[in-house]
């Protein structure tokens, strides 16, 4: 049994003109529906917002906000993440991760990145805490028409010198 | 020229010729006025003027001061030349050369003259006049190489290829040895390669290959030579040198499939699709695996084989061969593969080993038999592939199934969708079609193909206005109609135009189909450059071949199609012409009380008073334009002043005195250039049957006969022919006897009738052809016309036919209704149109609609056109999500445009 055929994988922002893929990973990943709000917010995002090829194939994307709280600083809410199900389990979202962390690495201005998991989503936690992040809080009843309506917080603070100035 | 001035005035002239040449048309006027200040009356002068106000936008004007100078100067070949350019420079150029014949009588070795009259001679194929013309000039100019060039081609085009190979001979021999420097040494490469393709169309084979081997070295186009070298060997049965020659050009190239033709021709094996003995076949396989050996990354190569492999071995190659490229994801691979199911049994065995591949990819992610893991997409092109499998099978609820079921393996694969709308346009759901289209194209804005697609099936569901808003999202500044007509955009025009034709609107309809008509004489027109062009720049043997393409443009099928439906709705607009708007106003009157009429009048010369007021303003606005214009212009060929559109809807095309008369104009054009086509004839036969002309009917029956002995259509021309003849009050001239006789001479000519009546003659055929829908159709048509009062013997017809289903070893997949969709459309136009059975009919649109559940026009229960139906809520859907959503706005957000991104 092996895997002869390596597919490459590769990204691209999210646009006004193929904004329509977005919509048609989060139908069917997603139990949520997104309204307008979320779709101008992962189109603000710019290079944090991706959508990932498997070859030609669209199969995945991260959607993020990007909150203010400096002049110059902010942080990265992550809104959604996800890959198609037939393409899970063949790396793809790690490489997807570590774009965006290679991306805000770039990116002097981001502070933290964080995102709410349900509680019950034991892989999703594991990837994440793979990636070096940890559980800020839990909250109750974040979610409204999901069971369980619980979550965590769980955030990254991206280690950086900042050069004396203080954060809020 | 000028000569009967005085030295002042005759400069003057000098200057204007030179103002013309130049461009500097101002200046010229202004010279002309001061020479007819004093000589109010001298043609050569007038003619130039008009000359020079003809490029200033003023033809009337232009037209007027020519033909005056011509009056006052007979005897001047410049009055003769420039009427002869005004009419070329609107196109007249049969008038042109009869001007430039008028100048050469006066002026017979007038260089400037003779090559232009030789340009219209080539362009109006006026083959024996341009061989003569170009002898002159030679004869003039013996050392000017493109005089030389320009003989040779024309003896070429006058079918007499060997004069010219001796002409092109005797030019060589007046180049020194060390010809050609090397900066002309493309154009010599070219002109001995014309000259050999020459000497082959001369059918001195043996020579030509001579020639090539002798002048090897000197030909830059090292490939092209190659080919030709093949090729003449394999027409010289030099066989063993031709296989030599093809595997050598195989090694360059291997995917070119005409060398894989000269290959097998060379080995002697004569491959005619489908009838190859099995001697053949075995010597096919072995080349073949020789030649996969050889070339193992070959696509070619691989693929041929399957074209000839008997079912046993096509199995295993075929599997071979889909493998690779469905995990690579070829989206194109049907396409590939679509020739195939036209040969028995192969369909079949594509559908087995594709099931197979579905299941063993489901259960262990790999294909049958083997362990290696396959990438998931694998699975997605493989349902794609089944979908259109089962589509080509006409099974479209296996194909909808494996289609829905890629779409929820991989929603974000746009060909899904426009494979599904496919499916349902075939299905005979065009407004599914077009719904689904759509969102193909939200999923990708930027994709020009998409859009188009998408405009396709808009129209093909007759939604017209949003076609035209979804097209002019891909056209400049949203100018979508100049835009679209200018690009020569015929697939839309034909389209619409079918869309309007559908909806009974036949002016806009007309409108559209001209349109097409009119690219094709632009494109006839735009030859004309290239023969000064092409002679100057020696591509002589792509010359040749432009102008036989443009011999044969007519025949192209979208012309073809304009055509015949352009022709189509002049029969309508003969059968019930339309109404003139005295008429429709006289209608509306009628029943008004007198004072109301009297307001009515007053409101409508308010009106035309209006109207008449716009217009002059617009005129005025428009010579302002085409005023400026012009002076800024002086680029050559600088484009007129765009003119308004003054008919949009194509009113005017309706109101058309003789609409048979359009007709056969382009009848003429499909009889020269389609009449291998069934469907130039039946028209012909329409045209002429309603201006009574019979013997040109009778012509036309006699071509269809030729073409479709069997056709259903041929049969009622037939019987509708005869019964009219012989239903003719006795002719009482001379020449309708006469006429009458050959129709009598002529009609042993037609076995189906030969000694019968015309009953029985549609009997025998109803019995002959007793399994065929058309036939029955047609049988039922033709009883009803010859006897309306069996009237309940046509309906029984065709409610006894039968549809059977097919056993699935051919192209159509098992269960599958044999009926077509448009043959069951027919019958119902029948019922309701022709028989006027209207229960009879709504029993025919049940009976399709089970047979056709996708159907609209039926209202079949899975179809859009039935409320509740899955199609029938996804158009709605789709509809409400039109415009204001962000999907149908092309990349423009106005929500998100405030939106700034941080860095």
């Amino acid at each position: 049994m092996g895997r002869a055929h390596e597919v490459p994988v590769s990204f691209d922002n999210v646009r006004d003109k193929n904004m329509m893929q977005l919509t048609k990973l989060n139908l069917v990943i997603f139990p949520v529906k997104y309204d307008g709000r979320y779709y101008s917010d992962a189109l603000a995002a710019g290079d944090f917002s991706k959508l990932v090829y498997y070859g030609d194939i669209c199969v995945g994307s991260i959607a993020c906000r990007v909150e203010r709280v400096s002049a110059t600083t902010v942080k990265l809410y992550i809104m959604t993440f996800g890959i198609l199900a037939p393409y899970r389990r063949l790396g793809i979202g790690a490489k997807l991760m570590g774009h965006i962390l290679d991306v805000c690495h770039k990116n002097a201005t981001v502070l933290e990145i964080y995102l709410h998991v349900q509680t019950n989503n034991e892989e999703a936690l594991a990837f994440y805490r793979n990636f070096g992040f940890e559980v800020r809080e839990k909250i109750e009843n974040y979610y409204t028409d999901i069971e369980p309506p619980d979550c965590y917080l769980l955030v990254k603070e991206l280690s950086r010198i900042l050069k004396g100035r203080n954060t809020t | 020229m000028g000569s009967s001035l005085p030295p002042k005035e005759a400069n003057l002239f000098k200057l204007i010729a030179k103002s013309y040449e130049t461009k500097q048309y101002k200046k010229g006027l202004k010279a002309a006025d001061q020479i007819l200040k004093k000589f109010p009356e001298h043609g050569e002068t007038l003619a130039m003027k008009g000359l020079t106000l003809n490029c200033m936008d003023s033809k009337a004007e232009a037209y007027e001061l020519v033909r005056k100078g011509l009056k006052n100067d007979l005897k001047s070949h410049v009055c003769w030349h420039v009427y002869g350019l005004l009419y070329r420079s609107d196109r007249e150029y049969r008038e042109a050369i009869k001007c430039y014949r008028n100048a050469l009588r006066i002026d017979p070795e007038n260089i400037q003259i003779l090559r232009d009259l030789s340009l219209l001679q080539a362009q109006m194929r006026d083959l024996g006049g341009y061989v003569e013309t170009c002898r002159t000039l030679l004869t003039l100019k013996p050392n000017h190489r493109n005089y030389w060039i320009a003989f040779a081609i024309a003896h070429h085009l006058n079918k007499e290829p060997s004069k010219a190979v001796d002409i092109l001979i005797a030019y060589e021999g007046t180049l020194e040895e060390d010809y050609p420097p090397d900066n002309e040494r493309y154009e010599h490469s070219e002109m001995l390669l014309y000259k050999i393709s020459l000497l082959e169309e001369a059918g001195d084979l043996e020579k030509a290959l001579e020639e090539l081997n002798n002048k090897l070295v000197k030909i830059v186009d090292k490939l092209g030579a190659k080919e030709i070298q093949a090729s003449l060997l394999l027409k010289l049965h030099r066989y063993k040198e031709a296989e030599k020659s093809y595997v050598n050009l195989l090694e360059i190239n291997s995917e070119n499939h005409r060398y894989h033709e000269g290959l097998k021709k060379s080995l002697g094996i004569s491959v005619e699709n489908g009838t190859e003995g099995v001697d053949t076949v075995t010597k096919l396989t072995d080349l073949y695996s020789d030649l996969q050996r050889k070339y193992p990354k070959s696509v070619a190569m691989k693929r041929i084989p399957l074209d000839f492999l008997e079912i046993g071995s096509f199995r295993s190659a075929v599997d071979e061969y889909m493998r690779p490229l469905l995990r690579k994801g070829v989206p194109s691979l049907f396409s590939d593969l679509k020739s195939l199911y036209s040969q028995p049994g192969k369909a079949h065995v594509l559908e087995e080993i594709l099931l197979g591949y579905e299941s063993s990819l489901r259960m262990n992610g790999s294909f049958p038999g083997s362990t290696e893991q396959e990438p998931p997409s694998t699975l997605l092109w493989t349902l794609f592939l089944l979908g259109q499998h089962f589509d080509r099978r006409h099974a479209f609820d296996k194909a909808l199934q494996k289609i829905n079921e890629a779409i929820l393996h991989t929603p974000t694969v746009i060909d899904l969708y426009l494979m599904k709308g496919r499916i349902f346009k075939h299905a005979g759901d065009a407004l599914a079609a077009a719904a689904l289209a759509d969102e193909a194209r939200s999923m990708d804005l930027a994709d020009r193909f998409l859009n188009s697609e998408c405009v396709k099936r808009m129209l093909q569901a007759d939604q017209v206005e949003q076609a035209e808003k979804t097209a002019s999202l891909f056209t400049k500044d949203g100018d979508q109609h100049n835009n679209l007509y200018d690009m020569q955009c015929m697939w839309y025009e034909l389209a619409s135009g079918d869309s309007y034709y559908r909806q009974g609107l036949l002016g806009k309809a007309l409108k559209k189909y001209l349109a097409v008509e009119k690219h094709y004489a632009d494109m006839v027109e735009d030859q004309f450059d290239f023969h000064t062009y092409c002679i100057r720049k020696m591509t002589l043997r792509a010359y040749v071949h432009m102008l036989r393409f443009q011999d044969h443009l007519h025949s192209h099928r979208f012309f073809h199609q304009a055509a015949i439906s352009a022709i189509r709705c002049y029969l309508r607009l003969f059968d019930s012409p339309p109404k003139s708007a005295a008429e429709e106003e006289e209608a509306a009157m009628r029943g008004m009380a007198p004072a109301e009429k009297k307001k009515l009048r007053q409101k409508q010369r308010k009106e035309a008073a209006r109207a008449k007021k716009q217009e002059a303003e617009e005129k005025l606005k428009e010579e302002e334009a085409a005023f400026s214009s012009s002076n800024k212009g002086g680029k050559k060929g600088s484009q007129p002043p765009k003119t308004a559109d003054t008919d949009p809807d194509g009113e005017k095309l309706l109101q058309v005195e003789d609409p048979l008369g359009e007709a056969t104009k382009y009848l003429k054009l499909l009889q020269d250039h389609s009449s291998e086509v069934l469907e130039t004839h039946l028209l012909a036969f329409e045209i002429y049957m309603r201006k009574k002309k019979y013997l040109l009917a009778l012509q036309a029956l006699k071509r269809q006969l030729k073409l479709g002995l069997e056709s259903p259509d041929v049969h009622r021309c037939i019987i509708r022919f005869f019964n009219d003849v012989d239903n003719l009050p006795p002719p009482s001239t001379d020449s309708g006897k006469l006429v009458n006789s050959v129709i009598e001479l002529e009609r042993s000519c037609f076995k189906s009738i030969e000694s019968k009546t015309l009953l029985q003659a549609n009997e025998s055929f109803l019995n002959m052809n007793k399994d065929s829908l058309r036939h029955r159709a047609a049988a039922a048509e033709v009883l009803f016309l010859l006897a309306p009062e069996q009237k309940s013997t046509a309906v029984e017809i065709l409610e006894s036919s039968v549809c059977s289903h097919s056993a699935g070893g051919g192209e159509i997949a098992e269960g599958v209704p044999s009926w077509g969709l448009k043959d069951c459309c027919l019958v119902y136009d029948i019922f309701s149109n022709t028989l006027k059975d209207l229960d009879a009919a709504s029993r025919w649109k049940s009976r399709c609609a089970d047979l056709f559940p996708f159907s609209t026009f039926f209202n079949g229960v899975k179809s859009s056109a039935t409320c509740g139906s899955e199609n029938y809520t996804y158009c709605r859907k789709m509809q409400a999500s039109q415009p204001p959503g962000p999907l149908a706005a092309n990349g423009h957000l106005p929500d998100f445009s405030a939106l700034k991104i941080i860095s």
